[in-house]
């Protein structure tokens, strides 16, 4: 068993290499089953704050909602504009749904890691490869020729750019504090220290949530997908499949951003008790409700009041943060 | 900075809270009575007078009625294209006599046009299954109990007072006559209470319309019994 999961302590064999696409297969199919119930959970929730119960009569409470949505979205016609431009319009989806995927190869699930790549640069994959998702966005309000995808296109380019600099910038804090950006290590400094990272470095953790639920395309920042200014933002022209794609691609990225934050300032896997897995997964729904609970409470922020915000709050925030973590890193030791 | 998380408090507090949500087909909404659904119709009061179909924005009421041979119109056909129908309550509103009035029910989606053209005979069954007949056919019955217990009133003072009826002859005469001018305007609805045979009592009240059409036998006999007893 050693030999099937151990392609990052030992050389690559053939059977380490197997060992790697079954646990990829293994994380792609449980993301899967995610996501589509992460879309029920957050109907149900933000149903039962507005004071109605969500969907509940789709196979028992609802359940088979996700699985009824996804039918329907698989069987519907695969409409491509006449005037659009093809092969942008084809691929748009594909480079805006990967990165989401690739990115939880570095994320520990659990104290054996035996689905987690040890990448020694893992914060800087992640960062850098949801960065690759803004470009399939572009492509896609570029292709579909229709004036509110290219609006809604460059709307969201320039809000998610502007937010991984905030975004990257308050993850550098932890980075500091832990002295690796091997996001296994990270978890093991703050299950050994018995702190997690959130105390000693709120202000970065306030600074990391408002810029990811931006990264997110999400309410309040959901100006790119909002349907009574643009009509549905960039995926306008996209309809069945290829819309599924996109959405997919946003709940895996909530998944993904819920998952950073556990790892970063909450402690990942660790805990007292119960089992490494669960303590992840307890952590991880926390955040994500968090996400849903603010969707459900907060109106939607203007354009410019988005950007000055990002330009002139977040990004002095949070190199304060960095610049108070070094002073007393500096002082302390 | 804190009215967001006042605002986060505010959302959290509903969770626990009751939900608004009816599960419709298997729990109805409790309408309030002035709900505008479907119409009732009842021919026995209708006159025919075609308020309503002038009255209605889209004209989709159509009636044709006749003379009967009292002189009074009555109502031969009386058709509502519920397809045009908005539900407005215009008709309801200029009839004068209340014949056409307005249900509860909506649930009318049909499967082919033909059966959104609601004729007279759909629009009565209306009435007995989800309209007013119940409540109709109650106050004609409170009704009639109620002129029951008159005639027996008034037939217990027409005995106390029979002595005194020997020595008014003349007054009793007059009594009659205008007791038989009053039966013609008994018989369209009017309640007047029963002649009594002491010369003060004839009072006729003015006509109190009532929407329920009062059995007029029992009103006509009672002057005819007391003028047939006087003389």
């Amino acid at each position: 068993m050693a030999s099937l999961w151990g392609w990052h302590t030992s050389a690559l064999t053939g059977i380490s290499f197997l060992g790697m696409i079954i646990g990829a297969v293994i994380v792609l199919l449980l993301i899967l089953g995610i996501v589509s119930y992460l879309i029920y959970f957050e109907r149900k929730v933000i149903g039962w704050m507005q004071g109605r119960i969500g969907p509940n009569r789709v196979g028992p409470f609802g359940l088979l909602q996700s699985v009824a949505d996804i039918f329907k979205l698989l069987i519907k016609e695969d409409v491509i504009p006449t005037n659009a431009d093809r092969a942008l319009f084809l691929l748009a989806p594909v480079v805006a749904f990967v990165p989401s995927f690739m990115v939880l190869a570095v994320i520990p699930f659990t104290a054996t890691h035996y689905f987690t790549a040890g990448l020694n640069v893992g914060v800087l994959y992640y960062i850098a490869l949801s960065s690759i998702t803004i470009l399939g966005i572009v492509m896609a309000g570029w292709a579909s020729n229709n004036k509110y995808s290219l609006l809604g296109g460059m709307r969201s380019a320039a809000q998610m750019i502007s937010y991984e600099i905030p975004l990257g910038l308050s993850l550098l804090g932890v980075i500091m504090l832990s002295g690796s950006l091997n996001l296994n290590q990270i978890v093991a400094a703050q299950n050994y220290g018995h702190v997690w990272f959130i105390i000693p470095q709120i202000i970065g953790f306030v600074v990391f949530v408002i810029s990811g639920i931006a990264e997110l395309n999400r309410t309040p920042f959901d100006l790119p997908e909002a349907e009574s200014e643009l009509v549905a933002g960039y995926f306008t022209e996209y309809s069945g499949f290829r819309f599924a794609f996109f959405m997919l691609a946003e709940y895996v990225y909530v998944f993904a951003i819920s998952a950073l934050a556990t790892t970063m300032f909450l402690g990942g896997w660790s805990g007292p008790f119960l089992p490494s897995w669960l303590w992840f997964a307890i952590k991880v729904s926390a955040c994500i409700f968090f996400l849903f609970w603010v969707r459900a409470t907060m109106p939607r922020i203007r354009g410019d009041q988005l950007m000055g915000f990002a330009w002139k709050v977040l990004i002095p925030v949070a190199l304060f943060n960095i610049l108070l973590t070094g002073a007393i890193y500096e002082i302390h030791l | 900075m804190f009215g967001v998380i006042k605002g986060l408090a505010v959302t959290l507090a509903q969770l626990p809270k009751k939900k608004v949500t009816l599960q419709y087909p298997e729990v109805r909404p409790v309408w309030p009575e002035r709900f505008r659904g479907i119409h009732e119709f009842i021919p026995d009061l209708c006159i025919a007078c075609n308020q309503c179909a002038r009255i209605c924005p889209t004209g989709c009421i159509s009636l044709s009625g006749s003379r009967d041979e009292n002189k009074k119109m009555r109502i031969d056909t009386y058709d509502i294209n519920f397809e045009i129908c908005i539900l407005c309550d215009l008709c309801t509103e200029v009839c004068p006599t209340e014949a056409v009035l307005m249900t509860d029910q909506f649930e009318l989606a049909a499967y082919s046009r033909d059966v959104l053209y609601k004729d007279m005979e759909w629009l009565y069954e209306n009435h007995v299954k989800h309209g007013t007949y119940e409540k109709l056919q109650a106050a004609k019955r409170q009704e009639a109990i109620e002129a029951e217990h008159k005639m027996a009133e008034a037939a217990k003072a027409e005995k106390d007072a029979a002595p005194i009826a020997e020595r008014s002859a003349s007054a009793q005469a007059t009594a009659s006559q205008v007791a038989s001018a009053a039966e013609p305007q008994s018989e369209s609805g009017v309640s007047t209470p029963a002649p009594t045979s002491t010369a003060t009592a004839q009072t006729t009240t003015p006509a109190l319309t009532s929407p329920v059409a009062e059995p007029p036998e029992s009103a006509a006999a009672t002057p005819a019994d007391k003028g047939g007893d006087a003389s």
